[in-house]
């Protein structure tokens, strides 16, 4: 089960990374910059990539 | 059809089974053919009714902006994973996988065990590794509803790797299987972030969130792609590695 769960989700780092992703764009859209969201997602994306493969 | 999503299926599909491939390759030698061949089968045959499973639930009606955003979660979960390994097997800070040593291991592993516990071996190493393919199958075809070219698709990946393997009937090591993980790791990230987003922003924006619409998934996939290949130095001269 536990890999599984691995498979399917990875492990902490990476949930944490995707969960960054996703706050940095809803964090535009809440504050009306969804245009700007364009931007700072990927390049959010980028940065925990980066962290990630750092490791 | 959702041409620009059969690459990137394709490939995702045909790295899961060479891996798949060797480890039924290791048992086989132990139980035999029959054997380990019976074992993956009933792996695939697992993915069927999780798949069978998923299309009912799904069939259920979701909100099409609440399923974007699970999609594109389970894409950014998947795509950044393979994406930073990729890079740090680039940047020699991760061994590249190399499908003998992946054959030594599974073989050491069985010579300990009996019958069964090889014939789990084989089973486990299908289902675990066919569960992605179903991963990116499942997320691509919800967005395209062409889950019949996408599964064929994936089986013609299978059925590749399995006639390479049965001709050769040795692990197969000629797959440049970093360089298609970076790749795939890139669009598949393209994919995540833009589905994500699109359903974050899409219902308030009047162009919805990408001005470019699917334009922008060639362009997310370029900027991936080029910020991937410069991490590879900074990484290696961070980790105090030469330069290859």
């Amino acid at each position: 089960m536990k890999a599984f769960i691995k498979t399917l989700f990875g492990d902490i780092r990476n949930l944490a990374g995707v969960a960054v992703i996703v706050a940095v764009g809803a964090a535009f859209v809440a504050a009306g910059y969804g245009g700007w969201a364009v931007f700072a997602m990927p390049a959010a994306a980028l940065a925990v990539v980066a962290a990630l493969a750092g490791q | 059809m959702d041409w620009p999503a059969l690459l990137p299926l394709f490939l995702t599909a045909s790295v899961e089974w060479v891996e798949a491939f060797t480890i039924v390759l290791a048992v086989s030698l132990t139980i035999g053919w029959t054997a380990s061949l019976g074992a993956a089968a009933a792996g695939l045959g697992t993915l069927a009714m999780l798949t069978a499973a998923t299309g009912g639930a799904l069939s259920l009606g979701l909100n099409l902006y609440l399923l974007q955003f699970i999609i594109g979660v389970f894409l950014l979960l998947f795509g950044v994973r393979w994406l930073a390994k990729a890079i740090a097997r680039q940047a020699g800070r991760k061994a590249l996988h190399d499908e003998d040593a992946e054959f030594r291991a599974t073989r050491a592993k069985i010579s300990q065990g009996d019958w069964f516990a090889a014939w789990l071996i084989a089973y486990k190493g299908t289902l675990l590794e066919g569960l992605e393919v179903w991963l990116i199958v499942v997320a691509f075809s919800l967005h395209s509803h062409a889950w019949a070219a996408n599964g064929v698709t994936a089986l013609i990946a299978m059925l590749i790797v399995l006639a390479a393997g049965l001709s050769v009937r040795a692990p197969l090591r000629r797959v440049p299987e970093n360089a298609i993980k970076f790749v795939v790791g890139a669009m598949i990230v393209s994919f995540g972030t833009f589905w994500t987003l699109e359903a974050m922003a899409g219902p308030r924006l009047p162009l919805g969130a990408w001005p470019l619409g699917d334009w922008s998934l060639p362009a997310l996939a370029v900027f991936f792609l080029a910020g991937g290949q410069a991490l590879v130095p900074l990484i290696r001269r961070r980790s105090g590695l030469a330069e290859a």
